[in-house]
C-alpha cells in the first residue's frame, strides 16, 4: 500500500518541479490573475453602485468581492487543461504508451498533474485566502467550517477531474478537442458559480442548477467555507450532494471510458 | 536561364501579391477543413455554445439593472455586440498564434524561417479559423438590435463611423494577441499571457468609467483595453462629447498594430531554432 | 570556380542558464542570473563551390545544425564572415531564402492536410516561379520518380519516405543553388534510402544545384558526397574528399570473419581474449568486423590468435570502410585534425 502511494507520489513531484520550470509564467500567471481581480473589483462595484441598496440577492459587495476572488483563485487550483492533454495523446497516439505504463490511465493522468495542482494550491490559492482573510477581517471565519471547505473542496477536485477526463474521452470519438473543450470550459465556469455567483441567477435558472453537479466545483466550498457555523441540515445537505455526485461521475466516466477504450481497441485506432 | 531566373527573385513583393497568396492559402485552407467536417461542425456549435452561455452571463449580470454607472443597458448591450465583432479579425486572421509557444518549444518554428516571404504574414498565414465567422453573426446580431432599441439613426456617416470604430478596436485587439503570442520567443510559456489578452478582451465590452483614475490610465496606456471597444464607440453612442483619445484611436490602432508586429518580428529573429 | 558559400572564421555562441538539481534547485532558478556561455561552433571556414555534393558529419550536438541554421540567415554569427550567392544570410534572409531550398529533419513544411500538388501550387507562387519553369522541373521530377500518385495524395496519409520525398521535391522546385538537407534518410528503409539517394544526385548533376548534407549514414555519404566536413564540439577537424581521408588511414584494414558459433557471443569473447591487441571488434548479425592496424599489429597475428580458440569458417579482408575511418576520427587520439 505504502509502495503504492510512493509509486504515485513521485508522480506528483515530478508535476511540481516541471511547474516550477517555467520561471517567468508563474510570474505573469500571478499577475494576470490581479488584473483579472481588478477588474472583476471594478465591475461588480459599479453594479452595486448602480443597485442602490447594500443587499443585492442577499449578498454585500464585500461578500460577493471576497467570494469571487476566491472562486477565481480555486479556478487556478482546479482548471488543469487536462481535455488538452488527453485529447492530444489521444490524437498524437502517446496513448498508446500511457496505456502500457503500469498506471491506470485514469489515475496515471491525474496523478501526473497532481503537481501542478498541489503547487497551484499553495502558491495562488493559499496567499489570496489570507490576503483576502487580513483584508476583509470579518467576511471568512475560521472554524470548523475550513474543514468543510477542504472535504468539499476535494470533492470539487474529483468532479472537476472525472468531468474533464469525460470530455477528454470524447476525444476519442472526434477529432475536435477544441471545440468540445470550449464548450465544457463555458458550460463549466457559468454553471458552477466560478463567474457569476449562483445566488444571482433568476429563480427558475437557479431551480435547474442546483441539481447539476457542477455547482460541486466552485458554489459547494465557496459557500461552505464562508458561512461561519452552518446548521447541519445544509451541510450534510450540500456534502452529500457532493459525495452522491463524485460517486455517480467517477463510476460514469470509468465505464464510459472502458467502453470507449474497447471499441477503439477493437477498431485498432 | 540563369538571368531569368535571378529576375524572378528579385521581382518586388508588394501588397498584391501577399494578398493574392493569402487568398490562395486561405482557400486551401478551408478546402482542407472541409476534410475533418466533424471537427469542423463541432467547433462551430463551440463558438455557438460559447457566445450564448457569455451571453447568459451578461443577462444575469445585468440584466436587472437598467443603468451600470451612467450607461443605460442597451448601451452596454451595444458594447458587447460591438467586442464581438472587432474580436473577429484576430480569432480569424491570428489564429495561428495560440499554437506559436508549442513551435518554438518544440523547435519546430525554424521551419517557416526558410520562404522568401514575410516571416510572420507567412506564419500566420498558415490558418484561417472560419468560426470566428459565427462570432461575427452574432455579434452582429447584437450590435443592431441595440442599435434599434437605442434608436440611433441609420444613417450613411453614421455606419462609416461605426465600420471606423469597429477597424480601430479590432487593430487593438490584434495588437494585444500578436503581443502575447510573440512573448513565447522571451518566455518559455506564453500561454498565461495569451490567456490574459484573451480575459481582457472580455472586459473591454466594459466602460472604462467604472475604474478609478489609477487603473484608468492603465486600461487606456498601458493594456490598451479601453481602445477595443469604449473609446471608438464613443463616437456614435455619445457624439455630443467625443474626447481627443476617440479621435486619435485610429491612428494609435495602427501604431499599436505595428509595434506589435515589430515585436514579434525582434522575438522571431532572436530565435535559436534549438527549442528549449 | 566560383565559390557559392564562403564561410570565414565563423562562430556562434549561446547563452545557457545554469539550472539546478532537485526542488530547491528549481525554487532558485527562478530568480537565477546564472548564464554560462557554450560555443556551439567555433571558428570554421569553409569554400563551396557552384554545384558540390558536401557531407557534414559529426556526432550529434557537434555543431552541424547550427552551421546550416546560420547559412540559411536563421541564426547570425557570433563572429566571423558568412557569404551565400554574394549576400549576407542574416541581414537579407527573404532574398537569400529564395535562393535555397532547405529540409529539416522530420519537421515537413508542406501543407499537412493538402494533397502535395497543392502545395506546389502554392510554393509556385510563394517563390514566383514562372509557369514554364514549373512545368519543366515537375516534368523533370516525373523522369525520375513516378510522381503521378505522389501528387494527389495529402502529406498528412504519406508514409515517412513519401513525405520525406516530397519535401526534397518542394526544396528543389523554384530551382535554388543551394539545398540543405539534414538527415534526409534518417528513419527510412533502405529501398527508400537509395532511390532518396538518386533523386538527390540526380538533381544535383542536372540543375548543377549544391548540396549541403548532414547525415549520420554513411551509405550517404558513400553514394552522394565527393568531399566531406567532419565537425566535433564545433570545430572543424576535417575537410577534404573521402578518399584522401581513407588514404590516412591506409595502413588500416578490416578483417571479417564468420565462426562456426553465435557472432553476437563470439564477438564478446574475442573483445575480452584479445584485449592486449590494439584493436577494435564489433558485428553485425553474420560478420565480426576487426580494425585492425598494420603498422602496429599485422592481421596475419590476428588472425592466428583467433584460430587458437575458434574455428574460423569464412573471412575477407577489406579496406577500412568508411563507418569505421568516421569512428575513428570521433574517437580521436589519431593525431587527426592537428
Amino acid at each position: 500500500m505504502v509502495n503504492k502511494l510512493k509509486k504515485y507520489f513521485a508522480l506528483t513531484r515530478l508535476g511540481v518541479l516541471e511547474t516550477l520550470q517555467w520561471r517567468i509564467a508563474l510570474c505573469v500567471m500571478v499577475l494576470g490573475n490581479l488584473l483579472y481581480l481588478t477588474l472583476i473589483f471594478f465591475l461588480w462595484k459599479a453594479i452595486f453602485a448602480s443597485a442602490g441598496t447594500d443587499v443585492v440577492n442577499g449578498m454585500t459587495f464585500e461578500m460577493t468581492m471576497v467570494y469571487l476572488v476566491l472562486a477565481t483563485s480555486l479556478y487556478g487550483v482546479v482548471e488543469l487543461y487536462l481535455v488538452w492533454e488527453i485529447g492530444r495523446n489521444i490524437q498524437s497516439g502517446k496513448i498508446v504508451l500511457d496505456l502500457l505504463r503500469p498506471f491506470k490511465y485514469k489515475q496515471y493522468v491525474f496523478w501526473e498533474n497532481s503537481g501542478s495542482l498541489l503547487v497551484n494550491f499553495l502558491f495562488t490559492f493559499l496567499p489570496t485566502f489570507i490576503v483576502v482573510r487580513l483584508m476583509t477581517k470579518g467576511t471568512i471565519p475560521l472554524g470548523i467550517n475550513l474543514i468543510y471547505f477542504l472535504l468539499a473542496f476535494v470533492f470539487s477536485i474529483i468532479i472537476n477531474y472525472n468531468i474533464d477526463f469525460i470530455v477528454g474521452t470524447i476525444c476519442l470519438y472526434t477529432e475536435s478537442i477544441w471545440g468540445i473543450n470550449i464548450m465544457k470550459q463555458m458550460l463549466v465556469s457559468l454553471l458552477s458559480g466560478a463567474t457569476i455567483p449562483l445566488a444571482f441567477f433568476p429563480d427558475r435558472v437557479a431551480a435547474v442548477v442546483k441539481y447539476l453537479p457542477f455547482r460541486a466545483i466552485y458554489d459547494t466550498p465557496l459557500t461552505l467555507l464562508m458561512e461561519a457555523d452552518p446548521d447541519w441540515h445544509t451541510v450534510v445537505s450540500k456534502l452529500g450532494f457532493s459525495l452522491f455526485w463524485v460517486i455517480a461521475i467517477s463510476l460514469f466516466s470509468n465505464l464510459f471510458w472502458r467502453l470507449s477504450i474497447k471499441q477503439v481497441t477493437v477498431n485498432g485506432g | 536561364m540563369e538571368t531569368i531566373n535571378s529576375n524572378a527573385a528579385y521581382r518586388r513583393k508588394g501588397p498584391a501579391f501577399y494578398l493574392k497568396i493569402y487568398l490562395k492559402i486561405v482557400a486551401q485552407d478551408i478546402k482542407s477543413k472541409m476534410s475533418y467536417r466533424t471537427d469542423f461542425f463541432i467547433s462551430t456549435i463551440g463558438m455557438i455554445t460559447t457566445n450564448i452561455a457569455g451571453f447568459i452571463a451578461f443577462l444575469i449580470m445585468f440584466g436587472k439593472f437598467p443603468s451600470i454607472n451612467g450607461w443605460e443597458y442597451y448601451e452596454i448591450l451595444f458594447l458587447y455586440g460591438f467586442s464581438l465583432i472587432s474580436i473577429t479579425p484576430t480569432q480569424c486572421l491570428l489564429d495561428n498564434n495560440w499554437s506559436l509557444r508549442r513551435y518554438v518549444y518544440d523547435g519546430d518554428f525554424v521551419k517557416y524561417c526558410f520562404r522568401p516571404i514575410n516571416l510572420w504574414f507567412y506564419y500566420v498565414s498558415e490558418v484561417f479559423d472560419v468560426k470566428g465567422l459565427g462570432q461575427l453573426a452574432f455579434g452582429t446580431g447584437t450590435l443592431v438590435y441595440a442599435w434599434i432599441k437605442l434608436a440611433l439613426p441609420v444613417s450613411l456617416i453614421l455606419i462609416l463611423k461605426t465600420v471606423v470604430a469597429l477597424v480601430t478596436a479590432s487593430l487593438f485587439m490584434m495588437a494585444l494577441q500578436n503581443a502575447a503570442a510573440a512573448s513565447c520567443f522571451w518566455i518559455q510559456n506564453s500561454f498565461w499571457l495569451l490567456d490574459i489578452s484573451l480575459k481582457m478582451k472580455d472586459y473591454a465590452k466594459y466602460p472604462v468609467t467604472i475604474f478609478n483614475d489609477v487603473f484608468k490610465f492603465i486600461f487606456t496606456f498601458i493594456i490598451p483595453v479601453a481602445f477595443m471597444a469604449y473609446y471608438p464607440s464613443l463616437a456614435i453612442l455619445r457624439p455630443d462629447n467625443v474626447p481627443v483619445l476617440t479621435y486619435l484611436s485610429p491612428f494609435l490602432g495602427i501604431l499599436a498594430f505595428y509595434g506589435s508586429y515589430k515585436l514579434w518580428m525582434k522575438g522571431a529573429g532572436k530565435y535559436d531554432g534549438s527549442g528549449s | 570556380m566560383e565559390s557559392i558559400i564562403k564561410l570565414s572564421n565563423v562562430s556562434k555562441e549561446f547563452k545557457i542558464l545554469n539550472r539546478h538539481e532537485g526542488l530547491a534547485g528549481s525554487i532558485r532558478d527562478l530568480f537565477s542570473r546564472d548564464y554560462k556561455i557554450v560555443r556551439a561552433v567555433d571558428n570554421i571556414s569553409l569554400d563551396v563551390a557552384q554545384g558540390e555534393i558536401v557531407g557534414f558529419l559529426g556526432p550529434n550536438g557537434a555543431g552541424k545544425s547550427t552551421t546550416i541554421k546560420m547559412m540559411t540567415g536563421v541564426l547570425e554569427p557570433s563572429n566571423g564572415e558568412l557569404i551565400i550567392n554574394n549576400r549576407i544570410p542574416y541581414k537579407d534572409r527573404t532574398k537569400n531564402s529564395q535562393e535555397i531550398g532547405v529540409v529539416f529533419g522530420q519537421r515537413s513544411q508542406l501543407w499537412w492536410a493538402l494533397p502535395l500538388v497543392e502545395s506546389f501550387k502554392l510554393l509556385k507562387d510563394i517563390y514566383q516561379i514562372s509557369d514554364k519553369d514549373y512545368n519543366d522541373m515537375l516534368e523533370l521530377y516525373g523522369s525520375m520518380i513516378d510522381l503521378e500518385p505522389l501528387l494527389h495524395k495529402p502529406v498528412r496519409q504519406m508514409s515517412l519516405g513519401q513525405r520525406t520525398l516530397s519535401d526534397i521535391l518542394a526544396a528543389f522546385l523554384h530551382n535554388p543553388k543551394v539545398v540543405f538537407l539534414d538527415e534526409p534518410t534518417i528513419g527510412l528503409d533502405v529501398a527508400m534510402k537509395s532511390k532518396i539517394r538518386e533523386m538527390i544526385l540526380g538533381l544535383n548533376q542536372k540543375k548543377n544545384t549544391t548540396v549541403i548534407l548532414t547525415t549520420h549514414d554513411m551509405g550517404d555519404v558513400d553514394a552522394l558526397c565527393h568531399r566531406i566536413v567532419i565537425i566535433d564540439k564545433g570545430r572543424m577537424l576535417y575537410d577534404n574528399d573521402i578518399e584522401h581521408l581513407k588514404k590516412f588511414f591506409g595502413a588500416y584494414r578490416t578483417l571479417k570473419i564468420r565462426l562456426r558459433e553465435d557472432t553476437e557471443e563470439a564477438a564478446v569473447k574475442l573483445t575480452k581474449e584479445l584485449s592486449d591487441l590494439d584493436i577494435a571488434i564489433s558485428n553485425d548479425d553474420t560478420w565480426i568486423s576487426i580494425l585492425v592496424n598494420e603498422e602496429k599489429t599485422r592481421v596475419i597475428k590476428v588472425l592466428e590468435r583467433i584460430q587458437e580458440t575458434h574455428s574460423v569458417r569464412d573471412m575477407q579482408l577489406e579496406e577500412i570502410s568508411t563507418e569505421d575511418v568516421i569512428k575513428k576520427i570521433y574517437e580521436g587520439g589519431t593525431g587527426f585534425g592537428k
